[in-house]
């Protein structure tokens, strides 16, 4: 172990820790609003990154170009997912069925993609994944930098949005209460369906950053979505800024602990910390409740 | 003799939430520019009532007619187009967000910048703690100010009826008061109240009508003073079920 690679391993785990805190911030948004937990979310996230590869490999479309077409697209699935699967589940087991019916999606999603584009591992390729920049010291490939950019980018788009709008207010509003939502004239039906679309449109970025810094499969959604889950559980589901800071947080951290300890313990040091971190604040670091039914 | 149309008539409202029937056809109607008590023992299906009138639950069997408006199939939003506001029974603020804030949600579906400024500005002459505390959150603020904040929120759309459940549900006796005199100030600016409350004395001291729910049904009706001194009424709310009169000892 030397300082060199342990600075390289915080860089890295910010930069990447902030593509997981956009991808877990649809997650949780998904759950704050529809108390729902959509464990697609992996696959979600590797179908974007496939659409990236397909429109890259076949039309020649530039990764982030392409992603003009691939998040509109992964907002539609979404929005049609939910009206057609996720608005039908209802009641106060609710959150459990989401889970099994999103599991089903992600079974079947998965199961199309292996199909299309079979289960050997790709890439995606651009001059921004080989070339690298020197940043601190260290030799960066500028997808790295790329990847930072566009999370801190859309994170801050959805962080005007959520903010600054009407809709935003609405978007809060059904967070904090459905039933005070509807009572000032809120379609909370309407923002939920939105704000599913929106938390599946994410992925079609952070898929493309993933795709481009790591060789996928389709299996590779399971190790995503583990990593989703506890990134919104240890922020505190629901929570914007528990997802923020967790992802940035986790990434560096497993990143670091591969480092000192070696890869082997970095999967570990994921639970170990949410473990501590649960037995304290069972609500999450930022969490104002637990999971809420009815 | 024909009746005109009342102001809000509520016929034969037969609703649930899915094990059962809670309310068992109920019927009485509220007239234009009083206030209308509701009572009833827990469980009665007051709350259930309400949420029928303002569109959070559909019945299964009734209509409600506002000013002659069928409201059943409507969306809340739309009932508060027409200018029903409901204050429910549990808090209602958004926590996280500010007094002000909650405030002009009051007037969401209202989309004139104007309008909704010419109105905080009277609500905030109504309820100062509006503008007092006006960035503080709303969740960190006492129950009894919140109560207010809620009220000033419903008022944002200059409804004609407020339909408020258990106002005084959590207040200390001082808050009580002013939760109290708040509504008479609404009754007396010119609109029309229907509350459920559990202060059945204080609440129909102070209401022209009372009706007392028990079991989903309308058990009584009359003046607010009627239904204060029908001797049954005691019994109602010591816990007894009136299926059977108590008998004289
Ligand atoms: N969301 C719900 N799902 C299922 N049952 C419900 C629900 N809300 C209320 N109930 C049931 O309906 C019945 C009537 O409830 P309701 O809240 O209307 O009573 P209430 O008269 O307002 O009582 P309280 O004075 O306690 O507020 C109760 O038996 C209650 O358990
Ligand atoms: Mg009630």
């Amino acid at each position: 172990m030397n300082g060199t690679a342990v600075l390289h391993s915080i860089i890295d785990g910010v930069l990447t820790g902030s593509v997981y805190a956009l991808m877990a911030t649809g997650l949780t948004l998904i759950f704050g609003v529809m108390n729902i937990i959509n464990v697609a979310q992996g696959i979600l996230v590797i179908l974007g990154a496939y659409l990236s590869y397909a429109l890259s490999v076949h039309l020649g479309i530039d990764l982030f170009v392409g992603l003009a077409i691939t998040i509109p697209t992964l907002f539609v699935v979404g929005i049609v997912v939910e009206r057609i699967f996720l608005s039908r589940i209802k009641g106060p087991e609710r959150v459990v069925m989401s889970i099994l019916v999103t599991y089903a999606i992600a079974l079947v999603i998965e199961g199309l993609l292996n199909i299309v584009f079979s289960a050997n591992y790709v890439e995606l390729h651009a001059w921004y994944v080989v070339r690298s920049v020197r940043v601190f010291g260290i030799w960066l490939p500028y997808i790295y930098l790329l990847g930072f950019a566009l999370a801190v980018v859309l994170l801050g788009a959805l962080y005007v949005m959520l903010y600054r709008t009407r809709f935003g207010a609405s978007v809060r509003a059904s967070l904090a209460d459905q039933t005070a939502a509807a009572l000032v004239g809120i379609n909370v039906r309407r923002v939920s369906t939105i704000c599913f679309g929106l938390g599946v449109a994410v992925t079609a970025a952070g898929g493309m950053i993933y795709g481009a810094t790591n060789a996928f499969n389709a299996n590779s959604s399971y190790d995503l979505i583990s990593r989703l889950l506890v990134i919104i559980v240890l922020g505190g589901m629901g929570s914007l800024g528990g997802a923020l800071v967790a992802g940035i947080m986790m990434i560096t951290i497993e990143d670091l602990v591969s480092v000192v300890w070696g890869p082997t313990w970095s999967n570990l040091s994921f639970f170990v910390i949410l473990v501590i971190v649960l037995s304290l604040r069972p609500q999450g670091l930022f969490g104002q409740r637990s999971v809420r039914v009815a | 003799m024909t009746e005109s149309t009342p102001f809000l008539g509520i016929e034969g409202v037969v609703a649930g939430y899915g094990g059962g029937d809670v309310l068992k056809g109920v019927d009485f109607t509220v007239k234009e520019g009083g206030v209308t008590c509701i009572v009833g023992p827990n469980g009665s299906g007051k709350s259930t009532l309400l949420k029928v009138i303002s569109g959070l639950l559909k019945p299964r069997l009734g209509q409600i007619y506002f000013k002659g408006t069928p409201l059943v199939g409507l969306t809340p939003r739309a009932i508060l187009k027409l200018g029903i506001v409901q204050v429910p029974q549990n808090h209602s603020l958004f926590g996280e967000m500010s007094v002000e804030e909650n405030v002009e949600l009051g007037a969401f579906i209202v989309r004139d910048r104007s309008v909704i400024a010419r109105r905080m500005d009277s609500v905030r002459e109504m309820f100062p703690i509006v503008a007092e505390r006006a960035k503080d959150k709303a969740g960190s603020l006492s129950s009894g100010q919140q109560r207010l904040v809620e009220f000033a929120r419903c008022l944002m759309l200059e409804p004609e009826l407020v339909v408020l459940d258990e106002p005084s549900m959590g207040l200390d006796p001082k808050t009580l008061r002013v939760m109290f005199d708040t509504v008479k100030m609404m009754n007396a600016m010119g609109r029309t109240v229907l509350l459920v409350e559990q202060n059945a004395r204080q609440a129909l001291k102070m209401s022209h009508h009372g009706v007392v729910l028990e079991n989903g049904q309308v058990r009584l009706s009359g003046t607010g003073s009627e239904v204060l001194n029908n001797p049954e009424i005691g019994v109602l709310f010591l816990g007894g079920a009136l299926l059977e009169k108590p008998k004289a000892s």
